[in-house]
């Protein structure tokens, strides 16, 4: 028995139904192939973001500049000097870029880990954690301690004397402090890895 | 002769009855949707001179004795090149001013409320050249491989990567892994080159066949005339001969401006910002992502949340919410000021308060956070700037609604007192 609507029309399905059923499913075929080139277009693979590798043992050079690549002095250091340094044969990794500054160890008041400098030596990871400018050192010639840490990018202000802390601007953390320490030969040596998270926090 | 034979194969005269008679309403603001098309034509000529010696590569060469990325040493060696750095002036000039046009085009379009029944397609279209062209723009930073392009594609690839839920999964596909990655700029590339410009050219000819198929919008002033002629036509000057003229004298002038301003005024010089290296020099990017840029920076660091699972970040409130919620605010408007039957004059700006002071807020709040990119040279902390930026905007939207509504009942008194 045929079935038949209520106008007694015959329910099976029209060539024209079937057409159109067909191209959809079709599509439908296709475009699900096609997703599967969306996992492809967006490699996972790790190319980029921050994995530092610095260890404690690691001896500090300058990260640019003449001297790039060369040993840092203490001697050369007063209270205010700040510089931009990588771990020695570690330099290929931004991650590893390390904001060092000289005060006066009398300043240091918390966060900052105290174990982690030595002679007024401090260090902080130099990547914002923003978004991934590396920070600068905004010296005040005339009053050493209003000198401050800051991003050049979106104006992240971080006070050195105090872990970095975030004084201004849309940083969410501190940047991570790293423990440095003047070996015997005046040359600096780290003492640790980052005390935190470096790099942007998203 | 040579147009007889080819009248007597395609019917040239058809198409010019059809089209070369389409009617342009004179007015010079109608004239910023074609220096936008115009600047396009420049940089696709200019774009094809830099294609030909670009290398899209971050592998390092040998470029005067140091070690730079391919991609770095082959803008320089463009740079050497006779008019080389002209050329690539006027392309980043072009670029500049091809946004600038579409703005005024789109704010025209907005304060004459064009964008009425039945014109909401076209202003859909507009929109979405705004974003493809600032696509473009974008991709186009990071191609030199500059340390200023390094850093400011940086910023955006975290800003992708803050995007809520899907962040992660975006910023790798747009970026091609994470940056820097080596096949970030080959993808932008290929972006720049190839994707953006067939979107584009796309969508312009989308737009232009909406708008000979819909006409112009006219002033009010034609339509007593055209009541007395009885037409429905649209009353202006033809695209051929007038309007041609007019547009060939355009798209030269502008060339000639372009050209000035490319030999006189420089633009990214790659040298001075030398090949990526570990220091950020303060820089700012070009004026159109300024409002993003000051925005960025007014966000407190502290400010985040937890929504539906996913952190809501400052970066992502700053440069994913901000800018978001203005381009839904466009695509909206012609939904929310609606015309129940189609409209094809020029609104009067001073009739209607509410719209224009709003247009106005809008202008003004892009000019604030404009500002507010500029607050370490200011020394404005960004709590007062961001207090500074609500208040103004409101103040703008406030004393403009106030002035409009004050003038257009003065205006009904005037008419009343005349009849």
């Amino acid at each position: 028995m045929v079935e038949t609507d209520s106008e007694g029309r015959d329910k099976k399905v029209t060539r024209r139904q079937f057409a159109r059923g067909f191209v959809l499913a079709a599509l439908a075929a296709a475009t699900g192939s096609l997703l599967s080139f969306l996992k492809l277009l967006a490699p996972s693979k790790k190319g980029g973001g921050y994995v530092a590798t610095v260890a404690a043992g690691d001896r500090l050079v300058y990260a640019g500049g003449n001297r790039q690549g060369s040993l840092l002095k203490a001697s050369e250091f007063k209270a205010g000097d700040a510089v931009l340094v990588y771990p020695e044969g570690k330099s290929g990794n931004e991650a590893n870029l390390v904001q060092l500054i000289r005060l006066e160890e009398s300043e240091f008041k918390a966060p900052t880990r105290k174990e982690l400098t030595d002679q007024g030596f401090v260090a902080y990871s130099a990547i914002c954690t923003h978004l991934g400018c590396i920070v600068g050192w905004i010296k005040d010639k005339k009053d050493p301690e209003a000198s401050y840490i800051e991003c050049p990018c979106h104006n992240s202000i971080f006070n050195p004397e105090q872990g970095a802390r975030v004084m201004g601007g849309p940083a969410p953390i501190p940047l991570a402090q790293i423990g440095v320490k003047v070996s015997a030969d005046g040359t600096l040596v780290f003492t640790s890895g980052f005390s935190g998270p470096i790099g942007p926090q998203v | 002769m040579i147009a007889k034979w080819f009248d007597e194969r395609l019917d040239l005269k058809k198409f010019k009855e059809k089209f070369l008679n389409k009617a342009f309403p004179a007015h010079p603001t109608f004239l910023f949707g074609e220096i936008a098309l115009f600047s396009f034509i420049t940089l696709v000529i200019t774009g094809i001179f830099l294609g030909l010696f670009y290398e899209p590569s971050t592998g390092q060469v040998s470029l005067f004795g140091a070690m730079v990325p391919a991609a770095y040493a082959s803008v320089v060696k463009i740079d050497l090149l006779p008019m080389g750095v002209i050329i690539r002036r006027i392309h980043h000039w072009s670029a500049m001013i091809m946004i600038a046009a579409i703005i005024a085009h789109l704010a025209r379009v907005y304060f004459t409320s064009a964008y009425r029944k039945p014109r909401e397609i076209n202003w859909l279209i507009g929109l979405s050249l705004l974003a493809v062209t600032l696509g473009a723009a974008f991709t186009g930073y990071l191609l030199p491989y500059s340390q200023f392009s390094v850093t400011a594609t940086s910023i955006a690839y975290y800003i992708a990567k803050s995007v809520p839920w899907a962040g992660d999964w975006i910023s790798r596909l747009l970026f091609n892994g994470e940056f820097p990655a080596h096949g970030t700029v080959p993808r932008f590339f290929f972006l720049h080159v190839m994707l953006i410009p067939i979107g584009l050219i796309t969508l312009i000819g989308a737009h232009l066949l909406v708008l000979v198929k819909q006409k112009h919008t006219e002033p009010k002033a034609n339509s007593k005339r055209k009541a007395a002629q009885g037409g429905r036509r649209l009353i202006g000057i033809p695209v051929w001969p007038e309007q041609s003229y007019i547009s060939v004298s355009l798209f030269f002038f502008l060339l000639f401006v372009v050209v000035l301003m490319a030999t006189y005024i420089p633009l990214n010089p790659i040298e001075r910002y030398g090949p990526p290296s570990p220091v950020t020099p303060v820089m700012r990017p070009d004026w159109y992502f300024l409002p993003i840029y000051g925005f960025l920076k007014l966000i407190p660091g502290d400010l985040s949340f937890t929504l539906l699972g996913s952190k809501i970040t400052p970066e992502a409130i700053g440069g994913v919410f901000f800018p978001g919620i203005l381009a839904l605010i466009l695509v909206a408007i012609p939904f929310l000021d609606r015309a129940s039957s189609p409209q094809n004059y020029i609104e009067n700006p001073l009739h209607r308060p509410f719209m224009t002071s709003s247009g106005i807020a809008g202008a003004m709040l892009l000019f604030m956070t404009t500002v507010s990119g500029y607050i370490d040279v200011l020394h404005i902390a960004p709590a007062s700037m961001a207090i500074y930026v609500v208040v103004v905007t409101a103040a703008a939207w406030v004393v403009s609604y106030l002035l409009l509504r004050l003038y257009s009942r003065a205006a009904k008194k005037g008419e009343h007192v005349k009849s």
